[in-house]
């Protein structure tokens, strides 16, 4: 075979090659960074979700003008609640229920200010709420009903009211013993029960009864109108997912969006890696087409010898191994350059976002390697099969 | 290892007058098993183009042809290529040697697929036809009765029960085709293979069987 690679790479083109190598290796580097700084990135998202904690998402429907003056309501119908449950995103999915009688809340108490407030109570399942408590239970015959307030309550009181009007500041830990009573006015009588906070919760903005309480106070007291529950709460595995903003978006509902941020900034990461992935694509289409050129251009200088060798009984297969030899040492070069190249980059790029606090690896992921084998293996395919065409077409004629 | 021809004649031949050819005008003709044919006709009376036929090299034709019972024309490129290795050698008139490549080299380059020649076997039929030394010189630089003769030592390495020899002593003086054409002969003897043999002129060369007119 020594005078076969003689005589046939004899016509190669330097200067086609190593175009031909340096845009494939340019494309493969642009496509490996890329997937490469996805996965980690990608990564950095998911490990702040317990942060951001919006795996509990709030959905409600937008207010506007129209309902202000009572026309339609807010509610969530019982196919919309269908829906959400339908969707891929949505493992849990919870209505809040509220109260169908008036409430009332007021003090009596000689070291604190006469205070009478209206009221209002929603619940949701217990294992949708942030705040673990003995006292948060109900059984018939109860004597208090527990409550859970919003954190922001507590520190409008303390942090705004409190200090403005002179009233003393309230710790956490002291509320519980707080002494007020809850008037449920409902049909056919009011009753009054001692009321008593066991917690704040930071997930959820509303104030809370247990379900059990809630299910059995309508029963018994509730005479108005069956609301439609206005309020969803959603549990869902990956608060990063843009459908869940995509799905919000489209319904026209609306949620608290602070916490679907890094699903936005997903979303951006997303159309930015998708638009590197299409530049590295065609990049990595034109210098496959340079280097099929390349190739073609070398078999066709040496149309004359391929012609001379089959009359001198070389096959054609035979003929078309130096082309592939050459196509597998370019082709092994461009990966293991192009794997070199993107664990520099990776590694410049990780020692980088460490002086952002970031943690990035420095060693690419096993997908990288993946993808570049497929792909060379796929350039090898192809180029081989338009050699073998080529050369079968020369030596016949 | 037999050829025949059934009818067989080249496109471009139809329409010339072939009125005594013993092959265009045969409806049926036997080239035997290791018998040495001399092909004589003037120019454009076919002689390259049968052996073409016969090498698989060309198509444009109407007939059939036979290689021991297989049609020619069914004949895959996979058996062209086992045929031109092992059963069929070919002096061409062209002598298809490359330029770029040294005598040696060209030489080399059939024998590396054949392996049937050692180098000093190939350096001693060099030595035969006086172009030992020349066997390290770029052939583009050779005359084209040397390049006849690496032809021939390059043609002779290989198995072959048919040797086809196109106009191959056309530029060789009288006293080197005589040696080359004893060395083919040789070869034919020691392989029990036939010869096809063209010439322009008729000429008187011993140990040809039949004479033919194209």
């Amino acid at each position: 075979m020594r005078y076969l690679f003689k005589i046939l790479w004899k016509d190669h083109s330097r200067t086609h090659l190593f175009w031909a190598v340096l845009g494939t290796l340019a494309g493969f580097v642009i496509l490996l960074s890329g997937i490469h700084f996805y996965e980690n990135i990608k990564g950095i998202f998911d490990d702040n979700s317990d942060l951001l904690d919006p795996e509990y998402i709030l959905i409600s429907k937008n207010v506007d003008i129209g309902q202000a003056f009572g026309f339609g309501g807010t509610g969530f119908s019982e196919k919309e609640i269908a829906e959400i449950t339908d969707q891929p995103f949505a493992q849990q999915v919870a209505p809040f229920v509220s109260t169908e009688f008036p409430v009332s809340a007021f003090t009596k108490n000689e070291r604190f200010p006469d205070f009478y407030t209206e009221l209002f109570f929603e619940a949701i399942p217990d294992e949708f709420i942030d705040v673990k408590s003995e006292e948060w239970k109900w059984e018939d015959g109860q004597n208090y009903i527990p409550i859970i307030m919003p954190q922001d309550y507590l520190n409008l009181y303390n942090f705004g009211f409190a200090q403005s009007q002179g009233l003393p500041q309230i710790p956490k830990e002291v509320i519980g013993l707080v002494q007020f009573q809850v008037r449920l006015r409902g049909k056919p009588h009011h009753v009054t029960y001692p009321g008593k906070i066991v917690g704040f919760s930071n997930r959820i903005n509303s104030i809370l009864v247990p379900h059990d309480f809630l299910t059995w106070a309508n029963k018994t007291y509730g005479y108005t109108e069956k609301y439609k529950p206005s309020r969803i709460i959603v549990v869902t595995s990956d608060p990063t997912d843009p459908a869940i903003m995509q799905f919000i978006q489209k319904k026209g509902y609306d949620t608290i969006k602070e916490k679907l941020k890094s699903s936005r900034l997903n979303i951006i990461l997303k159309f930015i890696i998708s638009f590197l992935v299409i530049i590295a694509a065609v990049i990595i289409g034109l210098s496959f087409l340079i280097f099929l050129l390349s190739l073609q251009l070398m078999i066709s200088r040496s149309a004359d010898k391929i012609n001379k060798l089959n009359k001198m009984g070389y096959h054609f297969t035979e003929i078309s191994i130096p082309y592939i030899v050459l196509l597998i040492i370019l082709l092994t070069g461009v990966t293991t350059l192009s794997l070199i190249t993107t664990q520099l980059i990776a590694g410049k790029f990780s020692s980088m976002a460490a002086e952002w606090s970031l943690q990035i690896s420095e060693k690419p992921g096993g997908l990288i390697y993946f993808v570049a084998i497929g792909l060379i293996v796929l350039l090898f395919i192809f180029n081989s099969v338009s050699i073998l065409l080529s050369t079968r077409n020369l030596s016949r004629k | 290892m037999i050829f025949r021809a059934e009818n067989l004649i080249p496109l471009p031949m139809t329409e010339l007058d072939t009125s005594g050819s013993a092959i265009w005008e045969a409806d049926s003709f036997s080239f035997d098993n290791g018998k040495n044919y001399l092909v004589e006709a003037s120019s454009g009376k076919g002689k390259t183009s049968l052996l073409s036929i016969f090498y698989g090299l060309r198509k444009d034709y109407t007939g059939r042809f036979f290689i021991d019972n297989n049609e020619g024309g069914l004949l895959s490129s996979r058996d062209w290529s086992l045929l031109r290795k092992n059963s069929v050698s070919f002096i061409f008139q062209g002598l298809e040697l490359f330029d770029d490549l040294t005598a040696r080299e060209n030489i080399l380059l059939k024998n590396e697929i054949t392996k049937h020649k050692t180098v000093l076997e190939i350096e001693y039929m060099a030595e035969q036809l006086n172009i030992a030394s020349f066997l390290e010189k770029k052939c583009r630089i050779l005359s084209f009765g040397q390049q006849q003769r690496v032809a021939i030592v390059r043609a002779m390495c290989q198995p072959f029960q048919y040797l086809f020899a196109d106009e191959c002593f056309s530029h060789m003086d009288k006293n080197n085709s005589e040696i080359a054409f004893q060395l083919i002969y040789d070869e034919c003897q020691k392989n029990g293979a036939g010869i096809i043999l063209t010439s322009l002129n008729y000429a008187k060369i011993k140990g040809i069987d039949y004479h033919l007119k194209l």
